[in-house]
């Protein structure tokens, strides 16, 4: 467990982690760092328990205006006939090979579970490396290595970048990150990421990045077209 | 298996609630499913220990429009919402032995299964794919890791005054599962029902106390 970890989701974004109202890429991305950080886990327990009040609370604003007509009498004495489960499965282990490392690392289960059908890894410019997983039609999940020295050219969002670092350790214009940083940066923001020490993160992008400065611009149409397969599998 | 004692339950459509008793056999007393001071803890642990079916039309009374609730928040569809009903419940059926009460309410454990039910539907509808699913996101916090619970204790000649020297040490939770097990030498599932607690959570228990005993004699893992 981390104790240094400097930045965390908001409690506005916990919050609706634990309501499941968040896409899956970033359900994914507050899970792994909700792993490796004992204080958010602790926060979302909470927030949990306050949700799960008000959704039994018979006062509360979740009671739908649209009462169901489903046969329930059907319903249970179907679910009745069915077998139940006397033991959880146990865990099968997911390693998986992160090929841009020489040496392996172990990664929140939710993100090894993620990766587990293989990485497959592209040299993008400037030392950096990706490799793109498909999960849902509305984030472009990848995992990013920035070799040491690497330099990712400034960008913006048009959306939001979700981006927790798994290894190692990165700075922007805005500071310095280290392993279960969970960072958030969105158009309000021009920065250029760069790793003295090499550095593997994982991110999600609600929309395609959009590079600022020189040649790199160029490269914006492409930068849609991943967005759009990253989404569409 | 199951007792006869099956008790039906309509919604009428309305949404206004009615019951009848459809057969009785009070040979084997199931919970008093009208009776509303139980709590939703005893109701689970009647499903998961005896498969008790007055006990879950009572759980289903009282989460079926809940659930309906939190489908329609989540997917303003209700075709999926009415679904999801049938989805959640069947999971709490299924999976009512490895409720775990030292970890969690049984209303929190039966919100976690509707919304991962939920978050599943929603991205099986919307053709996502199935590489990742709400059991990943949002564990389980089950009490049931079958391959940590040995049943062999006395495998390794531990004298059984040595280890009883250490028994006041264990809570009083973990002695009653420990002494049901393998002094009693009841099954997981008798010792549950004997002890009102659920599978999942006699399990939790069992490893807890036995990973302390281990400790305290210095046998090793």
């Amino acid at each position: 467990m981390n104790t240094e970890v400097k930045l965390h989701p908001s409690s506005e974004l916990l919050n609706q982690f634990v309501q499941g109202e968040l896409a899956a890429g970033k359900s994914i991305v507050v899970s792994a760092h909700m792993e490796l950080c004992e204080s958010c886990s602790a926060k979302a327990k909470e927030l949990q328990a306050l949700a799960v009040s008000s959704w039994v609370d018979p006062s509360s604003a979740m009671q739908s205006d649209q009462t169901s007509e489903a046969d329930y009498v059907n319903m249970v004495a179907g679910i009745v006939t069915s077998s139940q489960i006397k033991s959880a499965p146990i865990e099968d282990l997911v390693e998986v090979d992160i090929d841009v490392l020489d040496h392996s690392i172990k990664l929140p289960k939710v993100l090894a579970k993620a990766a587990s059908q293989g990485l497959k890894w592209k040299k993008v410019a400037g030392g950096i490396s990706e490799a793109q997983l498909f999960i849902d039609n509305e984030t472009q999940c990848e995992f990013i290595y920035m070799a040491p020295g690497g330099k990712v050219p400034v960008h913006t969002h048009q959306g939001s970048e979700t981006t927790l670092v798994l290894e190692g350790s990165f700075e922007d214009e805005l500071g310095e990150y280290k392993t279960s940083d969970f960072i958030i940066r969105d158009a309000q923001h021009n920065h250029q990421p760069h790793s003295k020490e090499g550095c593997l993160c994982f991110s999600v992008l609600d929309s395609p990045l959009q590079f600022t400065e020189g040649l790199a611009r160029l490269m914006n149409p492409l930068n849609r077209y991943k967005f759009k397969k990253a989404t569409s599998g | 298996m199951y007792r006869n004692y099956a008790k039906q339950s309509v919604f009428s459509k309305d949404g206004s609630l009615a019951v009848r008793l459809a057969s009785m056999d009070t040979s084997k007393p199931s919970i008093n499913a009208e009776d509303s001071v139980v709590s939703d803890e005893t109701l689970l642990i009647a499903v998961g220990n005896s498969q008790d079916i007055g006990a879950f039309n009572q759980l289903f009374e009282r989460f079926a429009k809940k659930i309906f609730a939190l489908g329609m928040k989540l997917t303003r569809n209700e075709q999926l919402a009415n679904d999801l009903i049938q989805e959640a419940l069947l999971n709490v059926w299924q999976k009512a032995p490895l409720y775990d009460m030292d970890k969690g309410s049984a209303k929190g454990w039966i919100f976690t299964l509707s919304r991962n039910r939920c978050f599943d539907m929603l991205r099986k509808q919307k053709r996502q794919p199935n590489c990742i699913s709400a059991d990943d996101i949002w564990p389980l916090e089950s009490g049931a890791e079958p391959a940590m619970v040995h049943e062999d204790i006395g495998g390794q000649q531990v004298e059984l005054s040595l280890i009883e020297g250490y028994f006041d040490q264990l809570s009083d939770p973990q002695r009653a599962v420990v002494e049901q097990i393998y002094i009693k030498d009841r099954t997981h599932e008798e010792a549950a029902a004997y002890l009102q607690i659920p599978l999942g959570t006699l399990k939790s228990r069992l490893r807890l106390g036995v990973a302390k005993l281990r400790n305290l004699i210095g046998v090793d893992q």
